[in-house]
């Protein structure tokens, strides 16, 4: 029997298909990220302090327990998506008033925001004279060496400065600040577990992003998320974000008080 | 006779392979730039939590300005029963500790300060700027991840983070 020639493949398209694959998978492959939420811990007091008065319209306590049942504000939530729009509401509900309006109905018991942090509104002129003050206070102190005085000056000094910075970026009349010492609460139990824990923070950065974003678009026209996100990649800050970003900070500032169950 | 004779005895001509390289280079190039490498493989499973709108970790990790502690069970269960409240800690790069030793707040700071010295010299972020991230099982009892916070406090490594896997990506 004769033997016969196997005749040889044609790959030529081989290398079609290859590229075929590769841009298939290129396209179709995403990685996975690590995403977290940033948060800052207080810094450690060697003095013990007594807690200060806080009124409770500028708490908004979110407690968990051990059965990983949640409250707000005294009230048992069924749904932990709900927390988002009740910290939107924290936010929001007294936000739009007047100065005049503030007057009269932070009094008034009967207003469905009573319960809730009221705002300051100040302008610019308030804000350069209380730098003027702190600057004064601050040489006074130095002068005298009363380290603990210059410590606090320096940070009223600093608090003022951001407040002026902001008031310039959005060319505002006025400042719009909640209350200073509005905050949200967590407060959860030692078993309460960490999926509802976090949870919590993911449904409390939902709603600050909401806010801010909301803000940025109205005063810069993009996405707080995007910008922060720019900052972020770039520390150099060759396009200006962080300023952007701290002004927006001064009208929603993540004010979180983590409280460590007692064991 | 015909004019034109068949011609079966050239068969089909060898495919030209001298771009392949250029095919593979390009492959290696892409996932050179791609990819971040993984710390290190941790002994303690952890399922993270979803959440939504997370900041995503990629630039501080091209940057040095972050460092992982993971928390859950152990993967060998007989183990569980030497941690408090059946979930270890798992901190990379430190040499297997005792495991009295392995949960234990103390080593949490020792390790985020030993961390800090093996930094790249180019990092010049205080302490306080350097994230520490807590990879946390969905079942960890929180008063587990209070303890760190408390261990880190000490000293001063005041930014940290909750990792979630980020749903709202999709």
């Amino acid at each position: 029997m004769a033997k016969r020639d196997i005749p040889e493949i044609n790959a030529g398209s081989m290398a079609d298909i290859a590229f075929l694959l590769l841009i298939f998978f290129l396209v179709t492959t995403t990685m996975e990220k690590d995403t977290a939420y940033i948060r800052y811990i207080p810094k450690k007091i060697d003095i013990p302090q007594p807690p200060p008065d806080i009124e409770n319209r500028n708490i908004f306590e979110i407690r968990a327990n051990a059965a990983n049942r949640l409250m707000i504000r005294g009230e048992i939530i069924e749904n932990p998506d709900d927390i988002s729009d009740r910290v939107l509401e924290f936010y929001r509900i007294n936000r739009s008033l007047s100065g005049e309006q503030t007057k009269s109905l932070i009094q008034n018991e009967s207003y469905k925001g009573y319960e809730f942090p009221f705002y300051s509104r100040v302008t610019l002129d308030q804000i350069v004279k209380e730098i003027d003050k702190n600057e004064k206070d601050l040489e006074r102190a130095e002068a005298d060496e009363e380290e603990d005085f210059v410590v606090f000056y320096l940070d009223l000094l600093t608090k003022w400065q951001k407040k002026e910075q902001a008031i310039k970026m959005l060319k505002e009349k006025e400042l719009v600040e909640i209350h200073p010492q509005a905050h949200i609460r967590v407060v959860v139990q030692q078993e309460t577990e960490y999926k509802l824990f976090a949870k919590i923070h993911s449904e409390i950065q939902e709603a600050l992003i909401e806010l801010r974003d909301e803000a940025a678009m109205k005063y810069f026209g993009e996405s707080y998320a995007k910008m922060s996100k720019r900052l972020d990649q770039d520390k150099e800050d060759k396009k200006g974000d962080g300023k952007k970003i701290r002004a927006i900070d001064v009208l929603f500032p993540e004010s979180i008080i983590e409280v460590k169950p007692k064991g | 006779m015909s004019k034109f004779r068949k011609e079966n005895k050239k068969g089909a001509p060898g495919v030209n392979t001298s771009s392949l390289p250029d095919i593979v280079f390009m492959l290696l190039f892409f996932f050179m730039v791609a990819t971040t490498t993984k710390e290190s493989d941790p002994t303690v499973d952890v399922q993270r939590p979803q959440g939504v709108s997370a900041t995503d970790l990629t630039p501080y990790k091209q940057r040095s300005e972050i460092d992982f502690l993971y928390i859950g069970e152990p993967r060998n269960k007989k183990r569980a029963a030497d941690f408090k409240l059946g979930h270890a800690l798992f901190l990379d790069n430190v040499a297997q500790p005792q495991p009295g030793d392995l949960y234990s707040t103390n080593s949490v700071a020792d390790w985020k300060l030993d961390k800090m010295n093996t930094k790249p010299s180019n990092m010049n972020e205080p302490i306080s700027n350097v994230i520490t991230c807590i990879k946390a099982d969905e079942g960890v009892p929180t008063i587990l991840i209070f303890d760190i916070r408390d261990a880190l406090q000490d000293i001063d490594a005041l930014k940290i983070a909750y990792a979630v896997e980020d749903k709202s990506a999709f």
